[in-house]
């Protein structure tokens, strides 16, 4: 009985999911589809979920997706979202290429570092996200992006926890 | 670009190098594809409408779960609170009863007086009712999903309002779904009157579920907390006489107001026809924009 217990878990015949290699893109495309629920907001607080899952894969691994994926993926998050065409795809390429750029100049990192990088990223999104919104036609003052940037900031460790889950289920782990 | 440096393999050279080009044609594509959305916002219309079928039957469907759950919680309220309930309900019911004999008397005065002012009230047939299924979420736009689409008679352009009052303009259209642009929306400039007084005002969107008041004529700031706001009809896209908006808030020349149709608890949506359809393609009174469909 103590020798059972003490053994480790069965190893065998655990290893990565099929399709393992297209789960994180999958599940940022399943992230971008919540906008879809039938939720009424009247504010638009709401995180912006895509783009969550994105820096959640993202910043967990370097290679979650090779990086020009982004710009399909910010295709189908603009046409599900309502953003205007093009501003996703243009955004999350950029994301990727930056993040590359940002890895070969870290030396180590830890997880607060890696919320400061997440929540930089957010305000980067937000305020690309607001001009653009300006030059479409409904110029906001800047204030009114802060609440929902604060919400998406917090929101990101849950994002990152179940991207976390997420990678240890498809691994097999 | 899994590694900075590949090794001496050609192939995961060539490899680096290929997928480096594609990440930045992405990125370049993807600006040009903004720019384009930008300068015609109507240029994706077919691809927008078909992601709106896409996700359509997933709003739809879980429209009924989120209604039924909605619906358990607040009846489950209701019972745990009923005693209470039903004395302030007794309240309310006595005082509404003195409150309709007053609004008996003022609908009859009301159609005296219209009467004899020969107002014609135009009644314009509604060319779809749908329900409000979602809404942009994230975004500093503020959009609405409604169940209904081309295949019901729905065009981009068209005014959609509630029983409360306006909701909108249809701005993207699919076979099952249609966008609408909500008046809180920034870019959605609604040509209106004070139901007090009916001075001419205009109401601009705040992106934050409210609406910024303004009066036309500049003076003294004519708006108080409570004042109702309505649709004068001008530029000829949304029919007069809807109800907007009540004040809630006074600024320095002009009112914060909140619409008076709630998309979140708005069971049902009419879409109309544009009150003067030739006129909503023209007019641009005064600057307004109000009335040029996207």
């Amino acid at each position: 009985m103590v020798r059972a217990a003490l053994t480790q878990r069965r190893r065998i015949g655990q290893g990565p999911r099929t399709g393992a290699a297209l789960i994180p893109a999958a599940s940022v495309v399943a992230a971008s589809l919540l906008t879809a629920i039938p939720v009424v907001s009247v504010s638009g607080w709401w995180p912006d979920f895509g783009f969550l899952a994105l820096i959640g894969w993202r910043l967990l691994r370097s290679d979650p997706w090779p990086a020009w994926w982004a710009a399909p993926l910010g295709l189908v998050n603009d046409l599900i979202t309502g953003a205007p065409i093009g501003l996703s795809v243009a955004l999350w390429t950029a994301i990727m290429i930056l993040l590359d750029l940002i890895d070969r100049r870290t030396i180590w990192r830890d997880y607060w570092i890696e919320w400061g990088l997440a929540a930089l990223l957010l305000m980067v999104s937000e305020s690309v996200e607001w001009w653009v919104v300006g030059l479409a036609g409904a110029p906001l003052p800047f204030h009114f992006i802060l609440p929902p940037l604060v919400i998406s900031i917090f929101a990101f460790p849950i994002a990152a926890w179940v991207v976390a889950r997420l990678d240890r289920w498809r691994l097999g782990r | 670009m899994a590694t900075a440096r590949p090794g001496w393999s050609r192939r995961a050279q060539y490899g680096l190098f290929f997928s480096f080009v594609a990440v930045i044609a992405g990125l370049v594509l993807g600006l040009i594809m903004l720019a384009v959305s930008l300068v015609s916002p109507s240029a994706y219309a077919g691809a927008r409408g078909a992601a709106l079928d896409a996700t359509a039957p997933i709003s739809s469907a879980l429209h009924q779960v989120t209604a039924t759950v909605e619906g358990l919680v607040g009846g489950a309220g209701d019972y745990w609170d009923a005693a209470h309930q039903n004395a302030a309900l007794k309240r309310e019911r006595r005082a509404m009863l003195q409150r309709m004999v007053e609004a008996k008397a003022i609908l009859q005065e009301n159609r005296q007086l219209k009467a004899a002012l020969q107002l014609r009230e135009r009644s314009t047939a509604a060319v779809a009712s749908g329900r409000i299924v979602g809404s942009s979420l994230s975004s500093p736009r503020r959009f609405a999903i409604l169940s209904v689409g081309s295949k019901d008679g729905v065009r981009a352009g068209m005014p959609v309002r509630a029983a409360d009052g306006l909701i909108g303009r249809v701005v993207d259209v699919g076979n099952l779904a249609s966008r609408v642009l909500l008046i809180s929306d920034r870019s959605n400039i609604v040509p209106a009157r004070m139901l007090r007084g009916g001075q001419p005002v205009i109401s601009t969107g705040r992106g934050d579920g409210t609406v910024d008041l303004r009066p036309l004529e500049v003076g003294r700031n004519p708006f108080r907390p409570g004042d109702i706001v309505i649709t004068s009809g001008t530029g000829g896209l949304y029919p007069p006489l809807v109800p907007i908006a009540r004040v809630v808030r006074l600024d320095d020349d002009g009112a914060i107001a909140i619409p008076l149709a709630d998309p979140a608890n708005a069971s049902f949506a009419l879409v109309e026809q544009p009150y003067e359809p030739a006129a909503s393609v023209n007019e641009t009174e005064g600057g307004l924009t109000a009335a040029v469909p996207r």
